[in-house]
Order: C-alpha cells, then sequence, then structure tokens
C-alpha cells in the first residue's frame, strides 16, 4: 500500500511537470493558433541555460531564473512572433508547421555546438531538502513543481476568462479585424501570447530538467521531454487548461504505474523501449480518440504558385537526361574520394535519399499531408533488407515495401478524420515511437548491420559505379512514376483534396480511401529507398534514421520545393553533402531555410524572382486569361485579358 | 399565402413521382444558439426553386445538412426514396446531390479543366489502367475530348464521363477556352461558374447554388438563370439560395423563406412578393414591390 501510495505520488508529481509544458502549449496555441514544434526545444534551451548560469558560473538561483524566466524566454518569444510569426497569417495550414519545427531544429542545432553532447550537465534543486509524510520521502522540490503547476493552471484560467486581455488573447485568433475595431492590437496580442509561452516553455524546461538530477540532462531527451505533455494538450483540445491539467496529471499517474507494475514482468530490452515509447504512445492514443473534425467549407482559395506539370514526353526526355549526367558523373567521379568517402557511393545516398523526397513530393506537395515519419519507413526497409533473404535480395525491396506499405495504412487509418496539425503530430509520434522503441533498441540494428550489394541473374553491382548508377536508374523510374501519378485522375484527386476537403467530398469522393491510399504508397517508396540506402553504405545503424533526421530532412525538401522532383533531388543532394562535411550545421541550415523561405510554399524553386531571372523549365509562366471574345452558351464575356501567373 | 408546417409531396410542379429532396423537420443548433428549428422543405424535380432569406438566417446552415457537411440536432433528410440523414457527403454526392459554396471551394491550384474532371471522373477507379495510361503520354487530362455528346441535358443522372468533357462542359456554361486557367487565379464570377460545371460534373439530380450570382454582372446574372431554367427544364432539380431578387422572382418556380433559421413563408414568386411576413421579415416593412435588394 506505501508502494501504491508513493508511485501515486511521484506520478502525480510527474504530471504535474507535464502540466507546466502542456499548459504552455496551449497558451500559445490558444492565443496564435499556431502548434509550436519546438516547445520542447525552447525548454531545453531553458534548462541548458539554467545550468550555464547555476552550476557553471554559480550565479545565484533567483537571479538565475529571472534572467531566464523573465528577461530571456519573453524577449525570445516576442522576437519569434515578429519575426517568424507574423508574417504567416493566412499562409496555408502546413506553413507554421514548417517553420516552428525549423525552429525546433535550429534551437537543438545550436545547442548542439554550445553544450557538447559528450560533457555531462547535472543539477542541483531549486530548493534542497525533504520531509517524511505517510511513510513518503517528499523533497521540496517536488513539492514547489506541483505548487507551481496548480498556480499556473489557476492563474491562466482566469486571465483568459476573466480579463480584457485574456479575452483579447483568445479573440486575435477568431478574427484580428475584428478585435482591431474594439480597441486592441491584434499584434500585441499576438506578442503577448508567443511571450507567455515561452515563459511557460522554459519554466517547463528547468523544472522538468530538475527532475533528471540522477541522470543530468541532454539535449535530445530535454527536447523530448517537454512532449510528455502533447499528450495531455491534445486531451485538452488545445484550448481547454483545466481539462489539459488533469489529463497530464493523469499521464504522469499511468507512466508511473505501469513504469513500475508492468514493466518489470517484461525482459530488460522490451521495458527500456516502452519507457521511451511510452509518451508518444499517449500522444497517439489522445489523437485517436479525438472526435471526427467536421468537414467545413473554409472558403478560402489556395493561393499556391504551382509549379508548370511537364508532359509525359518532356518528363521522360529529362529522365534520360539525367541518367546520362549519371553516368557521366559516374566516370568523372569514379575513383575521387573525400575525407575517406567515395563520392560515387554519396550519389548512391543522394539518389535514395531522392526517392525519400519524391515520397513526399507525393504525400505533401500533391495530397497536403505532412508526414514525419518517412524516415522511420527508411529505416524499417533498411532492417527489412537487411534481414530478409541474407540482404541485398531484391525480395528484401519487396518486403520493404509491402511492409512500410501495410504500416502505413495503419498509421494513417485512425488519423484519417483528424486534420492537418492532428495528422502531422500522429507521424511525429510514430517517427519518435519507433526511434525511441524500435530502432534504438540494440537487438534491432545494435552496431549496425550489414547488407551485401543487390544482386540480379546475370548482373553485378559490386561496384561503386555500377550501384550508382543502377540507384540513377531507380531514382528516375519512381520519379516518373511520381510525375505520371501527378497527370493521372489519382494526381488530380490529391490535389483537389489537398485544396478543398469539403469540395471533394461534396463531388463524391471518399477522402479516407485517398488519404490511406496515397500513405501507403508514400510508405512503400520510403521503404524502398531504405532499403536501396543500405545496399550503397553496406552497413547501417540506427543513427542513420533518427528522428530528428527525418525532420530536418523534411524541412529540406520544403525549402526546395516540395511539390517538384527537382526539390526532393536538391534536397537529398544538401542533406547528404551537409552530413558528410559539416553534421553540426544540418540542423542550422535547414532551420534557417525554412525560415527564411517563410511563406513561399513551393520552395526555393517556386520563387518567382527566382523564375524572371532565371529560365526555370518547372515555373508556369504567365498566360493568357483565355478566350478574349464573347463565350459560348451563356455570353459571359472574360474579365481581363491580362496575363496571370498561376498561383 | 401562409407559413408551411409540412412537407408537400408529390404535389409540386412535375409531381406525379417523388420530391427529389424531402427536409423534414430538421433542427440544428450551435451551443446553445438555434440555427434552424423544425424546417421543411420539398424539392420536386424538374424545377427551381429560392431559398431566401436576410443573412444569418440559415441557408447555408440548411446546405450544409442537405449535402452533409453538418448533422442535424433533429429530423431527416430524404433524397427522393433514400434516406441520406447520416448518410456521408461523398455518398449523397454518387446519388446524384451536387452542390456550390457561398465562399468558393473550388480546387485552387488544378486548372478550370481539371476542376471539372475531377467532377466528371468522381466514380472512376483510380487504378483501372486505361486511366492511368493516358498519364503517361498526356500532359492534362482537360483538354483532352472524347465522346460525341456535348449537351449539359445528357448529364443529368447519367454517368457524366459517357457524355461530355471538361472542354465542352465549361463551354456549356460559357467558359469555353478557359480550361487551362488555374482556378485561383480566376476572376470571382468566372471561378463561381467553373464550381458549377464541376457540380453538373457528376451528373446530378439535385443542385444545391449557394448564391452563383454573387460577383457576376447583370448580363451575366441573366445568362445564369438562363442557364438554371435549362437544367431544370431536363429534370434537374435546383435549389438556389440568392440575395438577388431579380433573379429569384424571375426564374424560382417556388421560393421558401428562412427568418432566424425558421420557415416563415413558401409560395409562388408573385405570392413571396406581396406577402405581408416575407416584407416585414425580410425585404423591409415598408417595402411593397419586392424589387431588388
Amino acid at each position: 500500500m506505501t508502494s501504491f501510495l508513493q508511485y501515486t505520488i511521484f506520478g502525480i508529481i510527474l504530471g504535474a511537470g507535464f502540466a507546466i509544458a502542456a499548459t504552455g502549449l496551449v497558451v500559445t496555441y490558444t492565443t496564435s493558433g499556431v502548434f509550436n514544434f519546438a516547445h520542447g526545444a525552447v525548454g531545453m534551451i531553458a534548462a541548458f541555460s539554467y545550468w550555464e548560469l547555476v552550476a557553471n558560473h554559480h550565479v545565484p538561483v533567483v537571479l538565475a531564473l529571472v534572467i531566464i524566466l523573465l528577461i530571456g524566454a519573453p524577449i525570445a518569444g516576442a522576437l519569434v512572433e515578429r519575426v517568424l510569426m507574423r508574417r504567416l497569417h493566412g499562409a496555408t495550414a502546413e506553413r507554421p508547421i514548417m517553420v516552428t519545427l525549423g525552429l525546433l531544429v535550429i534551437l537543438t542545432g545550436v545547442a548542439t555546438i554550445v553544450w557538447s553532447p559528450k560533457n555531462q550537465y547535472q543539477l542541483s534543486p531549486i530548493v534542497s531538502g525533504s520531509f517524511r509524510q505517510v511513510s513518503i520521502n517528499l523533497q521540496y522540490q517536488q513539492v514547489l513543481t506541483i505548487g507551481i503547476a496548480i498556480a499556473l493552471v489557476i492563474g491562466l484560467r482566469f486571465l483568459f476568462s476573466s480579463t480584457r486581455t485574456g479575452v483579447g488573447l483568445r479573440a486575435v485568433v477568431d478574427d484580428p479585424g475584428l478585435l482591431a475595431m474594439s480597441g486592441a492590437s491584434p499584434d500585441a496580442m499576438s506578442q503577448y501570447g508567443w511571450i507567455l509561452g515561452f515563459v511557460m516553455a522554459a519554466l517547463a524546461g528547468v523544472l522538468l530538467a530538475l527532475t533528471q538530477e540522477q541522470t543530468g540532462i541532454s539535449i535530445v531527451a530535454m527536447t523530448l521531454l517537454v512532449v510528455n505533455g502533447y499528450a495531455a494538450a491534445i486531451v485538452g483540445r488545445l484550448k481547454n487548461i483545466p481539462v489539459t491539467f488533469i489529463a497530464a496529471i493523469v499521464i504522469g499517474l499511468l507512466e508511473d504505474y505501469i513504469i513500475y507494475y508492468a514493466l518489470p514482468h517484461l525482459s530488460q530490452g522490451l521495458n527500456s523501449d516502452i519507457t521511451l515509447a511510452l509518451p508518444m504512445v499517449f500522444l497517439f492514443i489522445a489523437l485517436v480518440m479525438l472526435p471526427s473534425v467536421r468537414l467545413r467549407a473554409v472558403g478560402r482559395l489556395s493561393t499556391v504558385r504551382v509549379p508548370r506539370m511537364p508532359s509525359g514526353k518532356e518528363s521522360l526526355l529529362g529522365g534520360v537526361a539525367f541518367f546520362v549526367l549519371a553516368v557521366i558523373a559516374s566516370v568523372v567521379l569514379s575513383s575521387a574520394v573525400v575525407r575517406g568517402t567515395n563520392l560515387l557511393n554519396l550519389g548512391g545516398e543522394i539518389m535514395a535519399l531522392g526517392i525519400v523526397g519524391l515520397s513526399l513530393v507525393l504525400l505533401t506537395g500533391y495530397s497536403g499531408q505532412v508526414s514525419l515519419c518517412q524516415f522511420s519507413f527508411m529505416g524499417i526497409g533498411a532492417f527489412l533488407m537487411g534481414k530478409v533473404a541474407g540482404g541485398g535480395s531484391l525480395l528484401g525491396l519487396v518486403a520493404a515495401a509491402l511492409v512500410c506499405a501495410v504500416l502505413g495504412a495503419l498509421v494513417a487509418l485512425p488519423t484519417l478524420r483528424l486534420r492537418a496539425l492532428y495528422f502531422a503530430l500522429a507521424t511525429f509520434a510514430f517517427a519518435d515511437a519507433v526511434d525511441q522503441g524500435f530502432f534504438q533498441d540494440s537487438r534491432v540494428f545494435g552496431g549496425g548491420i550489414n547488407v551485401g550489394r543487390i544482386v540480379l541473374p546475370g548482373l553485378s553491382f559490386g561496384g561503386n559505379r555500377s550501384e550508382f548508377l543502377l540507384l540513377s536508374v531507380i531514382f528516375v523510374l519512381v520519379a516518373l512514376l511520381v510525375l505520371t501519378i501527378r497527370r493521372s485522375l489519382f494526381g488530380r484527386r490529391l490535389v483537389a483534396m489537398s485544396d478543398s476537403p469539403a469540395a471533394y467530398a461534396t463531388v463524391g469522393l471518399n477522402l479516407a480511401v485517398t488519404k490511406v491510399a496515397v500513405f501507403a504508397i508514400a510508405a512503400a517508396l520510403a521503404g524502398i529507398a531504405g532499403g536501396l540506402y543500405a545496399t550503397v553504405n553496406g552497413t547501417v545503424g540506427s543513427s542513420d534514421f533518427d528522428f530528428f533526421s527525418g525532420i530536418i530532412f523534411v524541412l529540406f525538401v520544403t525549402v526546395w520545393s516540395i511539390r517538384t522532383v527537382s526539390g526532393a533531388f536538391l534536397a537529398a543532394v544538401t542533406f547528404v553533402v551537409l552530413t558528410t562535411f559539416w553534421s553540426t550545421g544540418l540542423g542550422l541550415v535547414a532551420g534557417a531555410g525554412i525560415i527564411l523561405i517563410g511563406r513561399a510554399a513551393s520552395g526555393i524553386l517556386g520563387i518567382d524572382r527566382l523564375s524572371t531571372l532565371l529560365p526555370l523549365p518547372w515555373v508556369k509562366r504567365a498566360s493568357g486569361g483565355g478566350d478574349s471574345g464573347t463565350l459560348a452558351g451563356i455570353g459571359i464575356t472574360p474579365m481581363g485579358g491580362e496575363a496571370r501567373v498561376a498561383g | 399565402m401562409s407559413p408551411v408546417d409540412e412537407p408537400r409531396l408529390a404535389s409540386e410542379p412535375n409531381g406525379g413521382g417523388l420530391p427529389a429532396l424531402t427536409v423534414s423537420q430538421v433542427s440544428v443548433s450551435f451551443g446553445g444558439v438555434s440555427a434552424l428549428t423544425d424546417v421543411n422543405l420539398v424539392v420536386p424535380p424538374g424545377t427551381v426553386t429560392g431559398l431566401i432569406g436576410p443573412n444569418g438566417a440559415g441557408k447555408t446552415t440548411l446546405f450544409n445538412v442537405i449535402s452533409g457537411l453538418q448533422e442535424p440536432d433533429r429530423g431527416a433528410i430524404h433524397f427522393f426514396d433514400t434516406d441520406v440523414t447520416m448518410m456521408k457527403p461523398y455518398r449523397r454526392a454518387r446519388l446524384g446531390l451536387a452542390r456550390t459554396f457561398q465562399r468558393l471551394e473550388l480546387f485552387g491550384t488544378l486548372t478550370a479543366g481539371e476542376n471539372v474532371q475531377v467532377g466528371l471522373e468522381s466514380t472512376v477507379k483510380w487504378w483501372q489502367w486505361r486511366h492511368l495510361r493516358k498519364a503517361l503520354w498526356r500532359n492534362s487530362g482537360a483538354e483532352s475530348a472524347r465522346g460525341d455528346s456535348t449537351a449539359v441535358d445528357a448529364l443529368v443522372g447519367s454517368d457524366a464521363l459517357a457524355v461530355t468533357t471538361p472542354d465542352r462542359l465549361l463551354a456549356e456554361v460559357g467558359l469555353g477556352g478557359m480550361s487551362n486557367e488555374q482556378a485561383n487565379a480566376m476572376p470571382t464570377g468566372l471561378a463561381r461558374t467553373v464550381e458549377l460545371a464541376r457540380g453538373l460534373a457528376i451528373g446530378p439530380k439535385l443542385l444545391l447554388l449557394d448564391e452563383p450570382g454573387s460577383g457576376l454582372d447583370e448580363a451575366e446574372s441573366q445568362a445564369l438563370g438562363t442557364l438554371l431554367v435549362r437544367l431544370a427544364s431536363t429534370g434537374m432539380a435546383v435549389l438556389l439560395v440568392e440575395h438577388d431578387m431579380e433573379l429569384v422572382m424571375r426564374i424560382c418556380d417556388r421560393i421558401l423563406v428562412l427568418d432566424f433559421g425558421h420557415v416563415i413563408a413558401t409560395g409562388t414568386p408573385e405570392a413571396i412578393r406581396s406577402d405581408p411576413t416575407v416584407q416585414a421579415a425580410y425585404l423591409g416593412a415598408g417595402s411593397t414591390s419586392g424589387g431588388t435588394q
């Protein structure tokens, strides 16, 4: 009984930490309409800043807290709102997701440079000492955490329901114009919201860091620790603070009970996997339990500038030209080695990652489904390639495609009815759960699994050049497939579904079937890419498919252009080159890129000014207004014959 | 003329058969605010029925209920003899119920032709080889023409893809030669016409039009009226929400007036024009002519 009470109290303490993180997310969402994926990273920076001030520079605790919570976090929140978020008003749904993910990888990138992951970072409690109550030792620090969580919930509840500022903060999301007419400044309100959100993220980061006094804090763990709060925030539908608080406490209790009662009965490896994956499992369950979102007419036309679709003949010619260039590159670079790496091997990696990029073109570029788990399918594909038929077999590729397609459909099925943000969060949860619970398991990749080169009857791809050319051919074929899909009936449906789900349903088309189909196809492509990637490298391990790399790759594809095969290829080039030659800057470049392109939904390749400077074949030129005479049938005269640029 | 309490079955123009649409005792509320209260409505085939009322009267909510985007709190919707009250929107569309939206819901990054083609192909399975094969060599399916029939008339309740093409259908609604225009670059009036063509593309038996005249000038509005009357003459049932009273009074066989979610009157245009309840609630208490608003 005593142990149950003990676990219960520890669960409540854990839940209180989650509650602080979760309410911060809710505050940001309520006041800006943006789900801040960087919330955990902000908390992580705050935690490391606290360590820097208190443990490294011996600044008094109170002064350190003032510097972090009352100076640093508010300034950072205000800056992020002013520089990044304000210009996203009216942008497509995936844009704030990408920008906050960009912020996430920038902050983790900066942290990696400032606080080397090789060092240990230990923290002492803000208030030391403990007392004994009902046979349980409680630390004052733990009581402080619970007290802060309760005070925050009460304070925020009061702020949002009983003060003019709080009502203004909520109103700015609903109708900034109307708010302005009532005398309040929407920009100022939005900025207050981000300041409040950052302060709460920082507070959660510091308090959660203090619970890690035995293990010390690490960049990845601290960033993901706040993710524990995601599930609670989702239960509270990102708007209800008391419900979020209660959900956080329940999740804290559940996590504690599972860890102490259920997991000891499992084997050591499985026990550890489940512990690490629990937050994401909770998040996934919370998402699945959300009620269906009602299809609604939003009355907003997509203003995206769409790249010109090449015809089948143009695509084929482009593919042939690409392959000729690949042949030339294979001759020129056949013996080139940089930093101990054969450049043709890097070329092979680029082709494999290019196929992952193509899966994103199909899934996100065409159908508008933001997926953050393509690297998970890639890793699963690589694993199967190494395990099926001794490795290097075509059967491995087939298995990778089939298993990933089924897994993709299984991930998509329960989240079909959710809107874009929740769908992205579900893929986020899946990616992290697969990484923590499967890839990191020593029994899966261990020190790395060996995968032989592909063997075909009568053909050998053992050499770097032949392997590179094989992958080039496969990349071209997949690119042609993706373009063919876009030109097909299915492709039109993907774009239509992305542009207006409500209209899509009312012309008699089933959203669920289309979503599952495209997710399964994209997962299969990523699985194949993983298998091919494994054959290029010879050895693959968990670090090749880690969670953050997957997010960074999505950002690179978005930065170049998630709507074109060229964008997928250039993203793969950027990713592989940076990973090989400047891995520290990988996240920084991706994050900076996504922030710099702002709301340009078609990426660098779709930027208007670029298309006027360079003869880019994929950019749609200004076109005439069509028939300039009186139109047939009902006598409508076209309004204006001026040239219009698509999008 | 008096307010209607019950749906009238098979007593409308072109009666003798089932009404295309029967709305019975439908109520919807949002957080305690009643948007529709016990609404009854009958739309017979081959007629244009007007649905008018001030802003906020519940017209778009009723459209959402009929098309399946909004579940009613109570009441029933019948499409001919099929109860579609709990049916998903795409299933209703497959039965032949098409709609347009008050605020444009086009597939903005597709061309006008592709918008219509998505509608035409709505009954086709995407994995069918003949459609995939076309994609291999064609830039866009919108330009191609197949089939010999061109008439919108032939679309009603038909396998649309078999009888027309995007180009021809666009030409039928007055957008000939505009197939390759990207939808989100089109002026509002033309974009609304694309939305209408897309609705027609599914071969509807019932067409719900939510302010299709918005953004059109007088000549265009005239042409729209002509087209709607022509559609009705083919047997299609048209339910029209429109603020252009001139258009409504000219083409509608019957008109139903909503106010604060209640049906306050129904009848012929002449009866509605002279109804004092309507004048007081909708056209303004001092109005006697029922002119345009």
